[in-house]
């Protein structure tokens, strides 16, 4: 290695523009301001960073690179200048005696504590996730319709087996009771295998995203919560309207069941 | 005679009926959202950008309009080889910065953009005359924050120095206008200057420099041409045409987009399932009839049209009900979607596009047909004698 290049100062690129651009750790490369700009400052790439699970930067299609701030400054002109600091505290009320302290003696800056600046950068996904809660409202209702709708259908279809189990001698409280409980029944395989069905589209979701994006971060995440959610929901539906369907074919004559 | 039959048999069973067209409503309206939601961010935003005739937006290569705070040098010596690149009626060039308002207890920060008013097309004015020297329209936010009206003076400062505790750029400009910013939000605080004087303000750093150059070609040019040619002439900059900026904007959004596609398709698919669900047990029910219609003289044409037309009625009713509370859950869906911070006002996510949405209702309807088609044909394909015995014995 010559003397130069063992003086040359060491950034890091994510790797996004590590493999658009070809680029390996140890590679020289040249920075500058401006495209095509002469005197740019040669630099070495020293590492190559995973990107978090940002979600502000999904959507932006953008190269990152970690450099000496001093060198950036210089680069860009920015003179002795940040965008901002972040500072560290023993937190709890050091972290408020320190904001205090600064704000009151700041001249065109101004301190935050992290969790305000947290609520206004994440603003854009409070709206996604009121969206998506939106949404899921409807997919509930469309699916809370379609169940009742099918279980009644199934049920129906059964006035047949209930006329016959009527005039077999067998109570409407136990034909009332042998529905629910196939509805249950159904209910629970039913939502099973959606819960699997759900794991399943979960995946290929945060594949498909994860490829397009190229980020680590999760679209799609299947919790405990949402599994008893639905679970619970498709089942109070199969019950429901197995129970509706009970009672209306357990009141009905079984010969005019049969048709007759 | 079979519509008639056919609204008889749907009312035999009224719940079941009413619930069918409930789950066909709910899909119908959801498919309708989807649609709109597809194709209203892009016609949403086309419609932005190209509302004021620029066809072309110029930034620092390498990034997009106001992505960063990266600005293109020798502004004016751009602006005159743009100029006469053949195509180009207008070049419009835009410095964007941050100006602090003094005179209060707190200085009221807001968005400057520097521009030529005779060619500018960031906004419209709503009262008042085009900036000159040392004034400034603003938009209502401003005037709200700061407590001005039209004619006052406003102490504006660029930038500040911490060390010395001084405000750099400073100078006293009269409001002389308010203004709607076509694109930024309503909450947007913004003002207006004439470019020089936000070139000046901001000093050497910004002497001769803008963040943005928006062009405007003939109406028989092809903008995309125009925009190569820029590229060729000035490499230090990116040309995006209303077209790639879509297409950026739809990378970027291409989330709701598939979100969209996939939603709509489940729809379509649970409308389908409904509708075939609902006739096939009808006419499965209905077995014993159909064989008497049959051997009474009935033909099987009758017998599948009388099904079709049912599951035809259960389609275009749900239909109809979707349209209304897919209107209605659309504008409150957009009304979540317009809370995202900056949004321009003129973008909206979900647009009703009398074709798009009659063709996303014509397809489910259309499915409502292909529904009922298998069981009609089982229905009319029954062996008469066998069925009737069948049902006669039980």
């Amino acid at each position: 290695m010559a003397p130069w290049e063992a003086a040359v100062r060491t950034i890091a690129i994510d790797q996004r523009l590590a493999a658009d651009a070809g680029l390996r750790v140890g590679d020289l490369v040249v920075l500058a301001a401006e495209p095509g700009r002469a005197n740019g400052d040669t630099v070495r790439i020293a590492a190559i960073v995973q990107r978090r699970a940002d979600p502000s930067e999904v959507a932006r299609s953008e190269y990152r690179i970690r450099m000496h701030l001093d060198q950036l400054q210089r680069i860009v002109g920015y003179g002795d200048r940040v965008d901002r600091f972040a500072i560290a505290t023993a937190g709890g009320a050091a972290a408020d005696s320190a904001l205090r302290r600064i704000n009151s003696v700041a001249f065109g800056f101004r301190a935050y504590p992290s969790r305000e600046i947290a609520v206004e950068t994440s603003k854009t996904f409070v709206v996604v996730s009121r969206f998506h809660r939106a949404i899921g409202m409807i997919t509930i209702v469309a699916s809370a319709t379609f169940l009742l709708c099918i279980m009644l259908l199934k049920v129906d279809e059964r006035r047949r087996d209930v006329a016959a189990m009527r005039l077999m001698g067998i109570s409407r409280a136990t034909v009332v009771r042998t529905v629910i409980l196939e509805s249950s029944f159904v209910a629970l395989l039913g939502s099973l295998f959606g819960v699997g069905l759900g794991f399943v589209t979960s995946a290929l979701v945060n594949a498909h995203y994860q490829a397009v994006y190229r980020t680590p971060l999760r679209f799609a995440i299947v919790t405990p919560g949402t599994v008893a959610y639905s679970v619970l929901l498709s089942l109070v539906l199969g019950i429901g309207a197995g129970a509706l369907a009970a009672r209306r074919l357990a009141r009905t004559a079984p010969l005019t069941l049969f048709g007759r | 005679m079979r519509f008639q039959l056919a609204a008889l048999s749907l009312r035999r069973h009224a719940s079941r009926t009413l619930l069918a067209v409930l789950g066909v409503a709910v899909s119908a309206a959801m498919l309708l959202d989807m649609v709109m939601l597809a194709t209203g961010m892009r016609q949403s935003f086309a419609t932005l950008l190209g509302r004021n005739g620029f066809t072309i937006r110029v930034s620092p290569r390498g990034t997009l309009p106001f992505d960063t705070e990266a600005t293109i040098a020798q502004a004016r010596d751009a602006t005159i080889t743009m100029q006469r690149i053949a195509g180009v009626t207008a070049v419009a060039p835009v410095l964007g910065t941050t100006i602090h308002v003094l005179g209060g207890p707190n200085p009221v920060t807001a968005f400057a953009l520097g521009v030529d008013p005779a060619v500018q097309g960031d906004y419209e004015l709503l009262e008042g005359r085009e900036p000159v020297a040392d004034a400034l329209v603003a938009s209502d936010a401003l005037l709200r924050a700061t407590g001005a009206r039209i004619g006052d003076t406003l102490d504006v400062a660029i930038g500040f120095d911490p060390q010395i505790r001084t405000y750099t750029g400073r100078r006293r400009v009269v409001i002389c206008g308010r203004a709607r910013f076509t694109y930024l939000s309503a909450d947007d605080r913004a003002a207006a200057l004439p470019l020089a004087s936000v070139q000046a303000m901001g000093g050497p750093d910004r002497s001769d420099r803008v963040s943005l150059f928006m062009v405007r070609t003939a109406p028989n040019v092809d903008p995309e041409a125009t925009r190569l040619a820029i590229e060729r002439a000035l490499p230090r900059v990116t040309a995006l045409s209303t077209a790639g900026a879509i297409a950026e904007a739809e990378h970027r959004l291409s989330y709701f987009r598939q979100l969209a596609f996939i939603l709509g398709a489940v729809s379509l698919i649970v409308g389908f399932l409904l509708v075939t669900t609902i006739v096939t047990v009808s006419v499965n029910e209905r077995i014993g009839e159909i064989a008497i219609m049959r051997a009474i003289g009935v033909s099987r044409s009758h017998v599948v049209h009388q099904i079709v037309i049912e599951g035809i009625g259960l389609s275009l009713t749900g239909a109809a009900a979707g349209l209304i509370l897919g209107v209605f859950t659309a504008r409150w869906l957009n009304s979540i979607l317009r809370g995202f911070p900056g949004l321009p006002d003129a973008i909206d996510f979900f647009l009703f596009q009398p074709n798009s949405a009659f063709r996303a209702l014509a397809l489910l309807v259309a499915s409502g047909v292909a529904a009922g088609i298998y069981p009609a044909w089982r229905a009319a394909s029954l062996p008469i004698s066998a069925t009737l015995r069948e049902e006669a014995v039980g």
